[in-house]
């Protein structure tokens, strides 16, 4: 499990990667690393493509993100594997994020 | 008077020390050693206990309880190290530091000390000032294995009695918990997974099969506002999709960002013909046919778990399906599909789909389901709360009251020659239009009117069916014009549900007007109602009384039902509408 964050200033937009399992044990780091810029100012994008597994810990801190982040632009779930897309779409999450 | 004085003050020294300070051990087979040590630890506030070898200060630490040891390693008769290593056998809750003093040098021996259970070591000749630092580094980790110990068992303490609130509040309303077959299986003492059984007021079986995120305590929190809104929205007779608005709508004030509840909930009809379902943020709810046990239809999510947005309507959503009797609705939590071998593979919906599919006895689903689990675990860790629930479609999961025969109900109802109390008539009448058809089911509202004017106790559940009935076939076939004759088959019965919902959503005129005339006597009463619709009406005519129309299944059976329970039902007008007599005994 690893969480990156990389922001990139000119669409201002901060993509967070996260590796391995994304479940509780990322909570810290998640959270450490959307916060690192003020609430409402950026338009976050998680990278699941690194992840295997997403457990519903994890979509409270995607919906504790989307409260955080730009409310007009929300919040994108990209590359996510099949795996992880199914529990997207279990949960109906395509109705709160935007996934691709 | 000097000396008197000295040995006044002397004793009352000594005893303050035995009442108020901390006891320490002192073990060396050398006078001298014990000496120079318990005249330095007098000085620092403890009272001292001396043994001579290991086997004096095993029989010393059972009797005395001290709060620190200090160790000679070289004894006779049973040796430092050896005394240190049963002392450490012995349970004791509370924590007693142990530091040896040895002569000896060589890192062996010394780390020797550490792996039989000592916690520090000193070699001799110590200083003073470096023992002194000792004791307290000592006496700090002593305070907070205290405080750890403290808090671990309010923990405990709370812990406990939160359990004791949740199998008490919680799942002790359960009912038909004797024909649902179950697996439970919490990952902590406190399970995220909630499952909970009601009866409606005709007897419907309302199942909820819910996964808070998360597990513990922090998860079993909403289950109490959870439990109570599924509970007192069932017995009023509310549709699941309205109950679940109502324990969204709780939820989403209670919960913080970030917590969020997933469910199945299951809806069993008292006419045992069809089911409804929601499924909000689950794995499939499966129904299977009670015939050949294949996987007859899947209800998949589609929905997002509760309390993640306010406000959200159910009614679209909502899943009606027919059933036949034996058939049998499975509920899964994540945790199945979830749960993961020591080479971290999923089980997954194909291996539960295929065990379904293999089993040799609908009696034995879950415990299939359960071995194939075990089996595929091995000893894997279980990482979250794995919970199954299935519920025959059959007779016996209903309330008592669904099925009523009905000579008994007609014997124990009627002859009311008593006198009328007209002082205690109650009329009233409530017109819906177009819009307001659309958003409320007025019928909870007037039976809780009726309860609090009435009484009317043993009745509700009747009285609850009666006017249930009719209000759906003044809506479905009077107001929105659908034939029941749709209902005939499993596409069908969608059809029919999901051109209700498109007809109910375009709806802006029409209405129903439900009229109700009430007498109560000394020992019961009576009660008119009258349902007038603003549809074209049937040829009521052409059938005899208690014919079923001539489009059966659902509503004929919904209307026999309800002659049943009526001392009589007519149909008046161009038949949009049915005057119904109700009576009924207190007793």
């Amino acid at each position: 499990m690893s969480v990156n964050t990389v922001e990139s200033p000119e669409k201002n937009e901060v993509i967070i990667k996260v590796s391995g399992r994304f479940d509780f044990s990322c909570h810290q780091e998640f959270i450490k690393g959307y916060k690192a810029y003020p609430p409402g100012s950026k338009c976050y994008v998680v990278d699941l493509s690194q992840a295997e597994f997403m457990d519903s810990s994890a979509m409270g801190m995607l919906l504790q993100l989307r409260e955080y982040g730009d409310k007009k632009a929300g919040v994108s779930l990209v590359n996510g594997s099949d795996n992880v897309k199914d529990i997207l779409r279990i949960a109906n999450f395509d109705k709160l994020f935007t996934i691709g | 008077m000097h000396a008197v004085n000295h040995g006044y003050n002397s004793a009352a020294h000594e005893q303050h020390e035995q009442v108020s300070t901390k006891q320490a051990l002192i073990v060396d087979d050398e006078l001298s050693n014990r000496i120079i040590l318990k005249s330095f630890l007098k000085k620092i506030g403890y009272s001292v206990i001396q043994a001579e070898n290991g086997a004096q200060a095993l029989d010393l630490f059972c009797s005395e309880q001290p709060d620190m040891i200090f160790m000679d390693v070289m004894m006779p008769v049973m040796d430092g190290h050896e005394a240190v290593r049963r002392i450490r056998g012995i349970e004791t809750t509370k924590f007693v530091p142990i530091i040896f003093l040895t002569a000896r040098t060589d890192e062996s021996v010394l780390s020797h000390c550490i792996e039989v259970g000592g916690d520090d070591f000193l070699t001799k000749p110590f200083s003073h000032t470096v023992l002194k630092a000792k004791v307290l580094s000592m006496e700090r980790i002593s305070r907070l294995h205290e405080k750890l110990g403290s808090l671990y068992a309010q923990m405990k303490k709370d812990e406990e009695m939160a359990e004791g609130v949740f199998s008490g509040a919680v799942i002790a309303g359960n009912v038909a918990m004797e024909h649902v077959r179950t697996l439970l299986q919490p990952a902590a003492l406190f399970s995220g997974d909630v499952l909970l059984s009601a009866y409606g007021p005709s007897g419907d079986l309302n199942i909820m099969l819910g996964d808070f995120t998360g597990h513990g305590l922090a998860a079993a929190i909403g289950a109490l506002p959870v439990s109570e809104a599924f509970r007192a929205m069932t017995h009023k007779g509310f549709s699941p999709q309205q109950i679940l608005s109502g324990i969204n709508r709780k939820l989403h004030g209670l919960l913080p960002t970030g917590m969020f509840f997933a469910v199945q909930f299951v809806s069993l009809s008292h006419t045992l013909d069809h089911v409804t379902v929601c499924n909000c943020g689950m794995p499939d709810v499966l129904l299977i046919d009670g015939e050949n046990g294949e996987i007859k239809h899947r209800f998949v999510s589609n929905n997002l778990p509760l309390s993640i947005v306010s406000d959200t309507s159910y009614e679209e959503t909502i899943q009606p399906y027919p059933v036949k009797q034996g058939d049998r609705v499975l509920l899964v939590s994540d945790g199945v599909l979830e749960a993961r071998n020591p080479a971290k593979e999923y089980f997954g919906q194909a291996r539960l789909d295929a065990t379904i599919q293999n089993s040799t006895s609908p009696f034995r689903l879950i415990e299939e389901i359960t071995d194939s689990l075990r089996n595929f675990c091995g000893d894997a860790p279980q990482d979250d709360d794995i919970s199954l629930a299935e519920m025959p479609c059959e007779q016996i999961v209903l309330a008592d009251w669904a099925c009523l025969p009905p000579t008994q109900s007609k014997h124990t109802r009627h002859h009311f020659e008593e006198q009328n109390r007209p002082d205690q008539a109650i009329e009233f009448s409530i017109r819906l239009a177009g819009a307001h058809l659309r958003k409320s089911d007025p019928i909870p509202p007037i039976i809780n009117q009726l309860q609090e004017m009435l009484g009317l106790q043993n009745q509700r559940r009747l009285l609850y069916t009666i006017l249930t009935e009719l209000y759906v076939n003044a809506l479905d076939h009077g107001v929105l014009g659908l034939s029941s004759s749709l209902k005939q088959s499993p596409e069908g019965f969608t059809r029919y549900f999901s051109e209700r919902e498109a007809r109910l959503g375009n709806l802006d005129e029409g209405a129903i007007k439900i009229i109700i005339n009430a007498q109560p006597t000394a020992s019961g009463g009576s009660m008119i109602i009258e349902m007038e619709d603003s549809g074209p009406g049937f040829d009521y005519n052409s059938r005899l009384p208690g014919e079923l129309p001539p489009d059966t299944q659902f509503s004929g059976r919904g209307i026999k039902l309800v002659s049943e329970l009526c001392d009589s039902i007519e149909y008046e007008a161009t038949g949009n509408r049915v005057k119904a007599a109700f009576s009924w005994t207190n007793d």
